[in-house]
C-alpha cells in the first residue's frame, strides 16, 4: 500500500478522523435533542436537564401509535424476509446451477434489474389500484407482498453469487451418491450457503424496516410502519420535534445492533456484487 | 458431508430396462425440481411487477375517476399527452433530478475513493471506520430526513446556532430557493459516501501489493501510484459503485419528502416526489402512469448506456 | 337552566375525573338519542382536537353509546377518507372532510345525504352554515342550501382571523389594524430583533394558496369568473389580483421571517406561541394552542380581529371549514348512530361544553353568550368573520387549481418568478385545467411582465 509521510500523513488523518466525526456528530446531536423538552429544543438551549419525556410520549403516550408501528414493522420485516429468502434462494440456485436456457436467466435477471432500477413510485400507482381489487390494500399481508417483491432482485443476485462460489463437484458427488437434485440442494449446497443467507436476510430485513414510499401509500393508521410513524410527527399544526427525534433514535436500533453484531455479514452483502 | 458414496454404487451396476426407467424417472424429477425452484419467483414477478407495468400502459391513456365501489376508466388517449406537453414542472423536476444525481454522485465518488485510499494507507482504525460507515447506510432514510430537518431548522437548528456564535446568519437552509437543493445534496453525501467507501475500500484492499511495491521501487510517488495504478485497477469497482449510486440517487424520495417536500417553489422537486404528488395528492392516476412510463424509458436508456460503458471498459 | 347546569357539571366531573357522578347525570340528560351501535370517527389532529375528545367523552357518559376516534395528521386525512369510501365497507361512520375536498365526495356519490337517514332532518337554525358548503345541489353541481341536499354538519367553521399581541399594541398605543396598509405600518413600528411584525403561511401548496386569499378577496380579485353560473373564465391575472399579490409580497418581505417561502401552519403557530411575532393571520382553529400554558408563552396576551381589508372595502375571509359526513358504504344502523351523534353534537349544551374544553363552536347563540366573558372575547371576531366569510373554490377542479396557485404564488414570493409572470402562468394553467374538463372558459389579456 501507499506509505504516507509528512504532510500527506496529516491530510490522511484529517480526512479519516474528520469523516468519522462528521458521520457520528448528527447522531449525537439528535440523541441530545431527543432528551430535551420541546421548549428547550425550540430555544436551542445547549445546557438542559435531560428528560425522558419524548420517549415516554412516543412509547406510552395515549395518542401515540408508535408501539403499533414498531410491531407492524417487525411483523412485516420478519415475514417478508423469511419468504423472500425462500423464494429468492430457490430461484437463485435454479438459475445458477440447474442449466436453464440462456434466455431464461437473461430475461429473469434483466427484468429484475429493470424493476430494481425504476423508482418504486412508478409502480405504487398501479399497485394501489390492484391491491384494492385484491383486498390487499391497507393490510399487513399487502405490505409483506410488496416488500417481498422489492427485495427479491437483491436476494436473487446475492444468493447467485454465493452459489457460484460453491464448487460444482460437490453437487456432482452428491448426485453420484444417489441424491435427488432436491436432496443435493438441501443437504449439501444449502448448508454451505448459510453465510449468504444471513447476509441476504439481514439486508432484506433492514430494507423492509426502512422502506417508506410503499408503506406511506399502501397503509393507514393500523398498518403503518415505523418510517410512516416518524413522518407523522410533522403534523399540520404542530411539529413534534422532540418526539420526532426520539422516534428516529428508536428506529436506528436495528442498525446499531447490526453494526455491533452483524458487521461482517452487512459488509459482505453490500460489497459482494461490486467485487465479483 | 453426510453422503455415503459406496451405498450408491450398486444402483449403477444394474443393467437393462431398470437403468433406462430409472434414468427417465431421474430426468423427470430433475425437471420438476428445476421448475419448482424457479416458478415461485417467476409467478410473483409476473403478478406483481409485469402485470402492474402493463397496467401502466392502459392507465396512461385513461382518465381514472372513482365512483362508489371502484375505479372508473375512461379512454382519453390525448388528454394526458397534452398535459405532459404543457407541464413546466416536469421539466424543472428533470433538471433538479439531474443536478442532484450528477453533483451528489460525483462528490460521493471522489470522497469515498479518497477515504478508501487514506484508510488503507494509514492502516489503522480499519474496523472502527468500517463500523461507523455502516451506520448511515442501515438507518431508515426517513430518520435521516427528520434528523437533518431538525439540524437545518431556521430558528433552532445546529447550523444556524453555530453561525450565530460568529454573529452570522440565520441561513434559510431549506427555505432559500438557491440553497435548498444544495442542502438536500449535502444530506445525500452524508448518507451515501459511506456506501461508496465500503465498496471501494474492499477494492483497494484487494489490490495486488506487489505491483504497487514495484512502482514505488521504480521511484513513483504516491500521487503517481494513485493515478497510474490504483485508479485503473479499481475501474470495475468504481464503475459498479457509480452505477449503483446513480440509480439510487435517481430514485431519491424519503429524505426530500421529509426535508422540503419539493419546495420552496420547485427548487427540490425530484422525479419520485412529482410521481407521488401526481398519483396521490392530485389523484391523477392516468397522468401519473404516463409520467412513470417516461421515467422508465429514460432509465432503460441509461441502463443500456451504462452497459455499453462497462463493456467498453472491460 | 337546569339542563345546562347538569351538562356543566358533567364537564367538571370529567375534568376532575370524578367518575362516580357521571352515571347519575346520564340518566337525567334530555338529549335522548336512544341506544345506538358504536361508531368510529375519522378526525384530524388539531389544536381543537382536545375539545372534541372531551365532548365525545361527554356523549358516551350521557348516552352510553360508544364512540372511538381515529386521530390522523392532516396530511393523511384525505387519503383515509378516500380509501374508506372507495372500499367495500367504510371503517369510519363519520368522516371529517376539509372544505376543498367536499366536491369530490359529494359529486362521487360517496356520502349518504343526512335527510335520507332521517327524512326531514335539518340543522338547528343557530348553527352557522359556513357559506353553504354542507349542501349539495346535484343539478347545478354547486354547494348551496338553495335546492341542495344536506350532506354534512360542521365540527367547526374554520375562518381566518388576524391574531395580534394586545400587550404590544397597547404599549405602542396602536389600535388593531383594519387595512393591509395599517398592517404594514404597525409591523414596521413593532418589529425589532427577536420580534417579527407579521407572519402568515408562505409554503408551497395549500398554505400560501389559502393565506393569500384574504388579500385576493379584499382587493376584489378572483381566480375564476363565476363558477356557480358556469362561467369558468380564468381571472387570476387581473390587475386587482396583481395589486393583492404585490401587497402580500411587500408585507411578507418587510415583516415576516426570511424563511417566509417555507413557513407552514406549525411555524406560524409556533412563532406566535413563543412570542416571536406581533401579528399572525391564522385560522381560528389555532386559538386553543395559544391559550395552552404548556405550549405558549402568550397566554392572555393575544386578541383577534377580523381579517384586514382595503380602505373602505370589505375584508376578505375565506372559509376553511370541516365537514362531518356519513359514508354510504356502512350499515343503516351505523348511519343512524352517526346522525344521532351529530344531532347531539349540535345542541347548545354540547356546543357549550365543546367550546369550554377548547373546541371551536358553530352556534351563534353559544358564541354570543361566551364572547361576553374575557376568556372568550375572540369569539366576537370569529362570529363577525363568519358573517363575512365566503367559500373558496366550489368546483370539482378545486384541488388542481389549488395546486397550480400554491406553486406559482410561492414562486412569486421567493423570487423565482415576478408577480405578474406568476399570475400569467397560473391563469394559463388554470384555463387549461378547465378546458380539459370541457368547461366554458377563457382568459384575460396577460399582465405586462
Amino acid at each position: 500500500m501507499l506509505t504516507l509521510n509528512g504532510r500527506e500523513l496529516w491530510i490522511g488523518y484529517a480526512l479519516v478522523i474528520g469523516s468519522a466525526l462528521a458521520i457520528v456528530a448528527p447522531f449525537l446531536w439528535i440523541l441530545m435533542t431527543s432528551f430535551k423538552f420541546p421548549i428547550a429544543i425550540s430555544t436551542g438551549a445547549l445546557w438542559f436537564s435531560p428528560t425522558g419525556f419524548n420517549y415516554a410520549d412516543v412509547l406510552f403516550g395515549a395518542r401515540s401509535d408508535f408501539p403499533r408501528n414498531v410491531a407492524n414493522s417487525l411483523v412485516v420485516g420478519a415475514v417478508s424476509t423469511i419468504l423472500v429468502l425462500v423464494i429468492g434462494t430457490l430461484s437463485a440456485y435454479s438459475l445458477a446451477r440447474l442449466r436453464w436456457a440462456r434466455w431464461v436467466g437473461r430475461l429473469f435477471l434483466g427484468w429484475t434489474m429493470l424493476f430494481n432500477t425504476v423508482p418504486v413510485l412508478t409502480i405504487v400507482g398501479p399497485w394501489y389500484l390492484f391491491f384494492q381489487q385484491l383486498g390487499l390494500y391497507n393490510t399487513l399481508a399487502g405490505l409483506i407482498v410488496a416488500h417481498i417483491i422489492i427485495n427479491l432482485p437483491m436476494t436473487v443476485w446475492l444468493m447467485m453469487t454465493f452459489f457460484r462460489d460453491i464448487p460444482v463437484e460437490l453437487e456432482e458427488a452428491a448426485r453420484v451418491d444417489g441424491c435427488t437434485p432436491a436432496q443435493a440442494f438441501f443437504k449439501v449446497i444449502l448448508p454451505l450457503a448459510v453465510p449468504g443467507l444471513i447476509a441476504a436476510g439481514i439486508l432484506a430485513f433492514v430494507f423492509s424496516w426502512n422502506e417508506f414510499a410503499v408503506a406511506l401509500n399502501l397503509t393507514s393508521r393500523m398498518t403503518a410502519t415505523v418510517p410512516v410513524g416518524i413522518a407523522q410527527f410533522a403534523q399540520q399544526y404542530e411539529i413534534q420535534n422532540g418526539q420526532m427525534a426520539a422516534a428516529s433514535i428508536i428506529s436506528t436500533i436495528p442498525a446499531l445492533l447490526l453494526m455491533f453484531f452483524g458487521q461482517r455479514f452487512v459488509v459482505q452483502g453490500l460489497t459482494m456484487g461490486a467485487v465479483k | 458431508m453426510g453422503v455415503n458414496r459406496q451405498s450408491a454404487t450398486p444402483a449403477l451396476g444394474q443393467g437393462g430396462n431398470g437403468v433406462r426407467a430409472e434414468a427417465k424417472r431421474k430426468k423427470q424429477s430433475d425437471r420438476l425440481f428445476r421448475y419448482a425452484t424457479l416458478m415461485p419467483a417467476v409467478i410473483a414477478l409476473v403478478i406483481f411487477t409485469v402485470y402492474p407495468m402493463l397496467n401502466l400502459l392502459q392507465m396512461s391513456v385513461s382518465t381514472i375517476t372513482f365512483a362508489h365501489g371502484g375505479a372508473v376508466w375512461q379512454f382519453t388517449p390525448l388528454a394526458n399527452l397534452a398535459k405532459l406537453r404543457d407541464d413546466s414542472v416536469f421539466l424543472a423536476t428533470l433538471r433538479n433530478t439531474l443536478v442532484f444525481v450528477v453533483v451528489s454522485v460525483a462528490i460521493e465518488m471522489t470522497l469515498g475513493f479518497a477515504l478508501a485510499v487514506a484508510v488503507s494507507a494509514l492502516g489503522r482504525f480499519k474496523g472502527l471506520i468500517r463500523s461507523v460507515m455502516i451506520l448511515p447506510i442501515l438507518v431508515p432514510p426517513v430518520a435521516i430526513g427528520s434528523m437533518w430537518k431538525l439540524m437545518y431548522n431556521y430558528n433552532f437548528g445546529i447550523f444556524n446556532q453555530m453561525l450565530a456564535w460568529f454573529g452570522l446568519g440565520p441561513v434559510g437552509w431549506l427555505s432559500d430557493p438557491n440553497l435548498a437543493l444544495v442542502s438536500v445534496i449535502i444530506v445525500d453525501i452524508w448518507h451515501w459516501t459511506p456506501f461508496v467507501f465500503l465498496i471501494l475500500f474492499a477494492g483497494v484492499e484487494g489490490l495486488p501489493r506487489e505491483v504497487i511495491e514495484a512502482a514505488r521501487v521504480d521511484g513513483a510517488n504516491n500521487w503517481q501510484i494513485v493515478r497510474k495504478i490504483i485508479l485503473p485497477l479499481m475501474g470495475p469497482a468504481i464503475a459498479v459503485a457509480f452505477i449503483f449510486r446513480s440509480i439510487l440517487a435517481f430514485k431519491v424520495f424519503d429524505q426530500i419528502f421529509l426535508l422540503t417536500s419539493g419546495g420552496p417553489g420547485t427548487a427540490t422537486e425530484v422525479v419520485s416526489l412529482l410521481l407521488y404528488r401526481v398519483f396521490f395528492a392530485q389523484n391523477d392516476m392516468g397522468y401519473g402512469a404516463l409520467l412513470s412510463l417516461v421515467v422508465i424509458a429514460m432509465i432503460v436508456a441509461f441502463l443500456l448506456g451504462a452497459r455499453r460503458m462497462v463493456a467498453g471498459r472491460a | 337552566m337546569k339542563i345546562w347546569t347538569s351538562v356543566h357539571h358533567a364537564v367538571t366531573a370529567l375534568v376532575l375525573t370524578v367518575g362516580l357522578m357521571a352515571p347519575a347525570l346520564a340518566a337525567d340528560s334530555v338529549t335522548n338519542v336512544g341506544k345506538q351501535v358504536p361508531i368510529n370517527i375519522l378526525i384530524n389532529a388539531s389544536p381543537w382536537y382536545g375539545g372534541f375528545e372531551k365532548v365525545t367523552e361527554l356523549y358516551q357518559k350521557q348516552t352510553g353509546n360508544k364512540v372511538s376516534l381515529d386521530v390522523t395528521p392532516y396530511n393523511g386525512m384525505l387519503e383515509k377518507a378516500r380509501n374508506a369510501v372507495r372500499g367495500d365497507k367504510s371503517p369510519y361512520d363519520i368522516l371529517n372532510i376539509d372544505t376543498a375536498w367536499t366536491i369530490e365526495f359529494y359529486k362521487g356519490g360517496f356520502l349518504k345525504p343526512l335527510t335520507q337517514i332521517q327524512p326531514g332532518y335539518a340543522m338547528p337554525k343557530q348553527v352557522f352554515t359556513c357559506g353553504g358548503s354542507y349542501y349539495w345541489n346535484a343539478q347545478k353541481q354547486w354547494r348551496t342550501p338553495v335546492g341542495g341536499e344536506l350532506m354534512a354538519v360542521p365540527p367547526n367553521c374554520n375562518t381566518q382571523v388576524l391574531v395580534y399581541r394586545k400587550d404590544l399594541f397597547k404599549a405602542a398605543k396602536l389600535a388593531p389594524p383594519k387595512t393591509f396598509d395599517e398592517v404594514l405600518d404597525d409591523c414596521k413600528k413593532l418589529q425589532k430583533p427577536g420580534l417579527y411584525g407579521y407572519v402568515t403561511r408562505g409554503e408551497r401548496g395549500n398554505g400560501i394558496w389559502y393565506d393569500f386569499l384574504p388579500f385576493l378577496y379584499a382587493y376584489g380579485g378572483s381566480e375564476v369568473a363565476d363558477p356557480e353560473n358556469g362561467d369558468f373564465t380564468s381571472t387570476l391575472n387581473s390587475p386587482k389580483a396583481l395589486a393583492a399579490l404585490d401587497k402580500f409580497i411587500e408585507i411578507e418581505k418587510t415583516c415576516a421571517p426570511a424563511n417566509r417561502g417555507a413557513i407552514g401552519q406549525a411555524d406560524v403557530i409556533q412563532l406566535m406561541a413563543t412570542g416571536n411575532v406581533a401579528m399572525a393571520q391564522v385560522v381560528i382553529a389555532a386559538w386553543p394552542y395559544f391559550e395552552n400554558p404548556t405550549k405558549s408563552v402568550v397566554v392572555g396576551k393575544i386578541a383577534a380581529v377580523e381579517n384586514p381589508s382595503v380602505a373602505g372595502g370589505k375584508p376578505g375571509v375565506p372559509m376553511g371549514n370541516w365537514h362531518f359526513a356519513v359514508p354510504k358504504n356502512i350499515p343503516e344502523a351505523n348511519q343512524k348512530a352517526a346522525l344521532a351523534f351529530m344531532k347531539w353534537f349540535l345542541t347548545k349544551d354540547a356546543q357549550m361544553a365543546y367550546a369550554k374544553a377548547g373546541g371551536i363552536p358553530v352556534r351563534s347563540d353559544v358564541m354570543a353568550e361566551l364572547s361576553k366573558e374575557p376568556k372568550y372575547a375572540w369569539m366576537a371576531a370569529y362570529k363577525q368573520s363568519l358573517e363575512d366569510a365566503v367559500q373558496p373554490i366550489g368546483y370539482a377542479e378545486g384541488a388542481a387549481v389549488e395546486d397550480v396557485m400554491g406553486l406559482r404564488l410561492n414562486q412569486a414570493l421567493i423570487g423565482q418568478k415576478s408577480p405578474a409572470a406568476a399570475l400569467n402562468t397560473a391563469a394559463a394553467e388554470i384555463e387549461a385545467i378547465f378546458k380539459k374538463n370541457g368547461r366554458k372558459t377563457g382568459h384575460l389579456p396577460p399582465l405586462p411582465q
